[in-house]
């Protein structure tokens, strides 16, 4: 099969399938259940690796006495930052909604598949080599000429395998749809995706010039302006800023909505308005204007904060839309649900965070821990909204329920280690106007720490959930209320993923079938 | 028997999802925003040096602007070439379609041969200053995307000429086309925020 080759036109016959781990499954397989399993443990596994290093940061932000070199602490956390969205946040989701979008659609299989499989493969070697380059002094910014230009150049690969992977999904999500499922009869996280991926196929090129342009310059260029040492970090550090750091969330919106309608056992209440809002919040995430580097007043500028104060509203739109939902419902106690929660609160705070930080005479712009504060709650919600995926689609993605135990832990633990490691950072970012807070930072740093490393057992635990599932093979609709096409296939997806598929009809189609009967 | 065959009406056309196509826009607008995103730094940088009021251009460095116009009227030749292409190809009309296909791949040479001579005669330094790299930089992408682009025609070629793409399937052809128009676009702009403005 090629890369070129669409959709089959008859569906593999269903067959029994098992999760299978041979080495020819594992490195030739365009297989989306596969390859989403792929990126999942992957992305946990170096999540985990990115909170660590996350808290020595902080540890060495602790007291006078530098635990680290001012180098090797600014490759760890400009290395901590980059990867915890292109290493950790992005993939993660990415991962999910390979394994899911395809179900979610009716659809046979991912669009380009050879090529969604080549974008894991150069993601996973690009990481290893940007990683490799870093500890060998070849940061942004870093002494060694060699490593540093490794380092740009595995971060090219890495957007550009994610770009690929992004393509992949959105081509399924629009044209491999089953007959009779409209656009506005997708289930939101497969919106969520479409919103989210157009806006990382807007933007993760951009960051792609900018490190083209850097990578040029140090390597052929002298360098001159973009390749010094001094400049590098500067010109992708709105990667991590705000609006930007938003876009990469998006698909945790349709993954809360999946999780607190389903699980509830009701429709969607308002579900044009909740659409809207996902769309909204993407289209409102945009930054890859905002480049401090080269634009120097664009904090001054009404779009950049007009931007980051409006975003406010499509959250407390998609809140008011889930508390509409769930108004009545009694969803079950499940850490899916609650890890759903998790996400929902983290975002919240982050936003409104965020609105903070544009608002000049609170001068938090000035403040680096600030910033840091919001980005750790921004990435703590991404990865919760990627927990509460992973436990409801354990079916899906492992043929059994995670562990509920370690999974409840594991929520906690993000609840905790979000909460902690961004909070006191905020705080800390008023600093300048209170000076008892000044004083109070050694103990601030020290707090965000211990939730950085509570972040990394949470990821920890999310992998033990995963190990450790258990009993029997859940059912197709594993949750019994099961509302969209992933719940029609079998637990996990069988070759092929579906028969003959049923004309969609609305938006929920698995509701339909008994509510037509019992007409 | 032969007759009745060909008494048949014509088959409807094959009901295929546009895979191709919609991967190739996705792919074309990420290309696109690469070379938007280093022309919005060049156009950042250019307008902080001219409002300086210094040259933009270092001293000796001359543009001309013959070779630009040349490689814009050859990739505009081969849009209309790259058309007749999916024209003829849904139509059935191979022979056609098969000399489009080789004229645009033409275009394409020429325009790598013009872009490396205008290289070697403008006598822009990469490593003397930001200009250079930035220049290249954007130039050397889009030569890059127009490289992509013919492979992916190329390919698509190759298997036209062994029967997959007729006139009811030919999307492999539309796709490498939608492509070709995108990288022609992206040139356009340019010519006309690098050649022409200088």
């Amino acid at each position: 099969m090629a890369i070129t080759d669409t959709r089959p036109e008859v569906a593999p016959e269903a067959e029994a399938s098992a999760i299978t781990t041979s080495p020819n499954t594992v490195f030739g397989t365009g297989d989306h259940t596969t390859l989403g399993r792929m990126w999942i443990g992957a992305a946990l596994l170096l999540g985990i690796a990115g909170w660590v290093l996350t808290a020595l940061v902080g540890v060495h932000e602790i007291g006078d006495a530098d635990v680290f070199s001012a180098d090797a602490a600014f490759t760890m956390f400009t290395l901590g930052r980059v990867g915890l969205v292109l290493l950790v946040v992005v993939p993660l989701l990415l991962g999910i909604a390979t394994l899911v979008v395809p179900l979610q659609v009716g659809a046979n299989t991912l669009a380009f598949p050879r090529a969604a499989a080549m974008a894991f493969w150069t993601w996973l070697i690009s990481a290893g080599v940007l990683v490799v380059a870093n500890t060998i002094d070849g940061g942004f910014g870093g002494g060694r000429i060699e490593a540093n230009d490794m380092m740009l150049a595995s971060l090219l690969g890495l957007v550009f395998a994610l770009m690929v992977a992004t393509i992949c999904l959105l081509t399924t999500a629009i044209t491999l749809r089953t007959p009779g499922m409209s656009l506005d009869r997708v289930p939101a996280t497969t919106w969520a995706t479409l919103v989210g991926g157009s806006l990382w196929l807007l933007t993760l090129p951009v960051l792609a010039a900018n490190v083209l342009l850097i990578y040029i310059d140090h390597r052929y260029g002298g360098p001159s302006e973009f390749g010094l040492a001094d400049n590098q970090w500067a010109q992708v550090s709105w990667l991590v800023g705000q609006p930007q750091i938003y876009a990469f969330v998006i698909p945790v919106l349709g993954m809360t909505t999946d999780v607190f309608t389903t699980l509830g056992g009701v429709r969607q209440a308002n579900r044009g308005f909740v659409l809207f809002g996902i769309g909204a919040f993407g289209a409102l995430s945009f930054g890859a204007y905002a480049q401090p580097f080269f634009y120097p007043d664009v904090a001054d500028q009404a779009l950049w904060a007009g931007m980051s104060l409006l975003i406010v509203l499509p959250t407390l739109l998609l809140v008011g839309g889930w508390a509409a939902t769930l108004k009545g419902a009694r969803p079950p106690a499940k850490a899916a649900v609650g890890a759903a929660g998790v996400a929902v609160l983290l975002l919240l705070l982050a936003v409104v965070a965020g609105a903070l930080y544009v608002i000049t005479p609170l001068e938090l712009r000035q403040s680096g821990a600030f910033s840091a504060g919001h980005f750790a709650l921004v990435v703590a919600a991404g990865l919760a909204g990627g927990m509460a995926g992973i436990y409801y689609w354990s079916p899906k993605l492992r043929g059994r329920f995670a562990n509920e135990a370690l999974a409840k832990l594991s929520v906690l633990a993000v609840l905790g280690g979000g909460a902690l490691a961004g909070l006191p950072l905020l705080v800390l970012g008023f600093a300048n106007r209170f000076d008892g807070l000044a004083d109070a930072s050694d103990a601030l740093n020290g707090i965000a720490v211990a939730g950085a490393a509570l972040m990394a057992l949470a990821l920890l635990a999310t992998i033990g959930a995963l190990l450790t599932a258990s009993g029997d093979t859940p059912a197709d609709d594993a949750w019994g209320t099961g509302q969209t096409l992933e719940w029609a296939t079998a637990s996990p997806p069988v070759p092929g993923n579906f028969g003959e598929l049923a004309v969609v009809r609305s938006s929920e189609p698995l509701l339909d079938a008994p509510e037509t009967q019992e007409a | 028997m032969e007759a009745a065959t060909h008494a048949l009406p014509p088959a409807p056309p094959l009901q295929r999802p546009r895979v191709l196509m919609v991967g190739t826009a996705f792919a074309s607008a990420a290309a696109i925003m690469v070379l938007l995103g280093m022309l919005g730094v060049y156009l950042t940088q250019r307008g902080a040096v001219l409002a300086a009021g210094d040259t933009w251009l270092p001293d000796g460095v001359t543009i001309p602007l013959s070779q630009p116009n040349i490689m814009l009227s050859t990739l505009l030749m081969g849009s209309v070439a790259v058309q007749w292409a999916v024209y003829a190809i849904a139509r059935d009309d191979r022979i056609n379609a098969y000399m489009a296909l080789g004229l645009t791949m033409l275009f394409g040479f020429m325009v790598i041969v013009m872009t490396t001579y205008l290289y070697s005669i403008m006598e822009l330094e990469i490593a003397a200053s930001p200009q250079g790299v930035l220049l290249y930089a954007i130039t050397g992408g889009h030569l890059a995307f127009l490289i992509g682009t013919m492979v992916f025609l190329a390919l698509m070629s190759f298997r036209a000429l062994a029967g997959q793409y007729t006139s009811r399937q030919h999307d492999g052809v539309s796709a490498a086309a939608l492509a070709w128009h995108a990288q022609v676009a992206i040139f356009f702009v340019i010519w006309l925020a690098i050649y022409i403005t200088k």
